[in-house]
């Protein structure tokens, strides 16, 4: 590697620039991030003087060399350093795939307004998976190289198909013996259908609980619709018996935003926080399937979630300052990719993006899609992220299919246009089936896209509350760790 | 600042600007100050609000705007599309400065991961 004559290259005036990329956050404050994300503000002169070379702020320069934007010329270790923590935070890609989604029945007695696939009746077992096809998706998701193996049971309502859970659970564990992975278990479930024996079995399995709560009942009952119209009832109850039973830190929720939740985050999060629950994933509603229709939930524009979501956040710091601990997910995960060298590995927010290779599903049929997103999809008549099927497809077939690899060939951020000079590319992800579900290509047109237009006012929000407020500061270093 | 500096100029100031009519919304940049692919960076950076038609005319490229909301005012939208330019100047020159660095840095995480084969192997 000629390290020594490319870094001398085009001295300046006693310093150079390193690659780095800047965001305007106001009429006052311009972010400059490095090739990792480490960043720091400067005014909008400031940019001027750095980037034309003028700038003779010592201060200044010394901030900005200490966070890797410049250095001094014929230095080598800035580009060494910058290049390990670039390759930790992609340590995570020779290690495919961690999560296997088991839909292990599409059937469900619930009818949410924003679900994407599920309304079959409870009663219909011919959309329930076999054990001859969970058996075959084990097979597979074995083969990854990953050393940890999630799997998880999703639905439909899982619980309706509890026999085969039961079943999975004992193979895989059987399986592991020969592979020796580190092997977990979450059940997604409405909780409607928990029981002492599903109870039981959690508990000797070790198994993690992941529900939906939407806020408030009258909010989640509108949005969660079962016969007895009781479905928070049931989740707050099933919430309540997982925590004693079997802990409090074996059950997490997760609420999806729809118009209805506008100018209620704080009756939301409240109701988490009654509970017990101290963490929380404000989510806007997923472009998909019904949740696209006139009553899905989904008639809110980015800039309305954007108000919910600060709203939101100044909830959770003001609980946080009068010693309530809850945590924002996704500012967790944010913090986490912004002030550390870690990838927490979020699907979303990933480059080479995380379909297929940070999760696959097996549908109930055998089925295999890049992720749940594109099985939503296929549930709506379109097949395009179908990587195969559990029945005739080798491992081999599945990942180095042209329906997985072109799109993540085609949606990675470090070359896509905009994101490739976007300050916030290292905090960022690809979502190759959002973009393709809403604008109908895999990169889609970044300018016009609501992903990159709600993530942008995300990170712009999250910088600016870190630059004004030395407390949010703090409290997003420590949702980092 | 001139238009020899690569400061923007009006259409009415667009010289030899081919079928620029009276109520296109327009600007001129100097071919010898302004990189094309800044142009067509700000273009598509501000797709949102309005396309962007880039013409050569004579020594200055000429942009004509078509907004996508009819309440954006003339000036609203030149404001808008030289602070987009601006910026996409600055970031085409770091781009330009740091692309053998960007580049080390790339193989140097790359080379030890056994993805990609060493030099001359």
């Amino acid at each position: 590697m000629k390290l020594e004559r490319v870094a001398t290259a085009l001295p300046r005036h006693g310093w150079q620039l390193l690659p780095l990329r800047f965001h305007r956050i106001d009429a006052d404050s311009v972010v400059l991030t490095n090739l990792v994300g480490e960043h720091v503000f400067v005014t909008p002169d400031e940019l001027s003087a750095v980037v034309n070379g003028t700038c003779a702020d010592q201060e200044l320069l010394a901030r900005l060399r200490a966070a890797h934007l410049i250095q001094v010329p014929g230095e080598t270790l800035p580009a060494e350093l910058l290049a390990i923590k670039l390759r930790t935070r992609m340590r995570r890609l020779p290690d495919s795939t961690g999560l296997h989604m088991f839909v292990v029945t599409l059937r469900c007695e619930h009818t949410c307004r924003y679900c994407q696939v599920s309304r079959q009746s409870a009663a219909k077992n011919e959309f329930d998976m076999t054990e001859e096809t969970a058996r075959r998706a084990l097979e597979l998701a074995f083969r990854s190289p990953s050393p940890h193996l999630k799997v998880e049971f999703q639905g439909g309502e899982p619980l309706l198909n509890f026999p085969l859970i039961r079943w999975i659970t004992a193979e895989a564990k059987r399986m592991n013996k020969e592979h020796g992975k580190d092997l977990a278990f979450v059940i997604a479930t409405n909780l409607a259908l928990l029981d002492e024996e599903i109870l039981d079995f959690c508990a000797e399995e070790e198994i993690h609980i992941s529900t939906s709560l939407d806020g408030p009942q009258d909010l989640h009952n509108g949005n969660r619709r079962r016969p007895g119209r009781d479905s928070w009832q049931q989740a707050v109850a099933g919430i309540r018996r997982v925590q004693e039973r079997l802990g409090k830190d074996r059950v997490s929720a997760l609420m999806t935003t729809t118009e209805a939740s506008l100018g209620r985050a704080a009756e939301i999060i409240n109701t988490y926080a009654e509970l017990g629950l101290h963490g929380i994933f404000l989510r806007p509603v997923s472009p998909y399937g019904f949740a696209l229709r006139g009553r899905g939930g989904a008639n809110y524009d980015v800039d309305r979630w954007l108000q919910f979501y600060e709203a939101g956040l100044d909830q959770i710091v003001e609980m946080n300052r009068q010693g309530v601990p809850m945590v924002e997910m996704y500012a967790s995960i944010i913090a986490k990719k912004m002030l550390t060298n870690a990838d927490p590995g979020y699907v979303d927010l990933t480059s080479p993006a995380g379909i297929g290779i940070g999760a696959l599903v097996y549908n109930y049929d055998g089925d295999i899609y890049a992720s749940d997103e594109g099985r939503m999809l296929a549930e709506m008549g379109d097949r395009t992220f179908r990587l195969g099927t559990v029945h005739d497809s080798s491992y081999a077939d599945i990942m180095l299919s042209d329906g997985l690899l072109y799109p993540l060939t085609e949606s990675i951020t470090l070359s896509a246009p905009m994101c490739a000079t976007c300050a916030f590319e290292p905090y960022c992800g690809a979502d190759p089936v959002f973009h393709y579900a809403t604008m109908g290509d895999f990169t889609g047109h970044k300018a016009l896209s609501a992903f990159c237009r709600r993530n942008m006012g995300v990170f712009t929000l999250l910088l600016r509350k870190m630059r004004d407020d030395p407390y949010f500061r703090d409290l997003l270093w420590r949702w980092a760790q | 600042m001139s238009p020899a500096d690569g400061a923007p100029r009006t259409g009415a100031e667009a010289t030899g600007a081919g079928a620029i009519g009276a109520a296109e919304i327009t600007l001129a940049f100097d071919q010898a100050t302004v990189n094309l692919d800044a142009l067509q960076r700000s273009a598509y950076a501000v797709a949102a609000e309005m396309t962007v038609d880039i013409r050569v005319s004579g020594a200055d490229y000429v942009c004509t705007f078509f907004p996508r909301k009819q309440d954006t005012t003339d000036d609203e939208l030149k404001h808008r599309f030289r602070a987009e330019v601006n910026d996409q100047i600055l970031r085409v020159r770091i781009a330009k400065e740091t692309e053998p660095l960007r580049n080390l840095v790339f193989a140097l995480a790359f080379s030890q991961t056994g993805l990609v084969e060493a030099e001359g192997a």
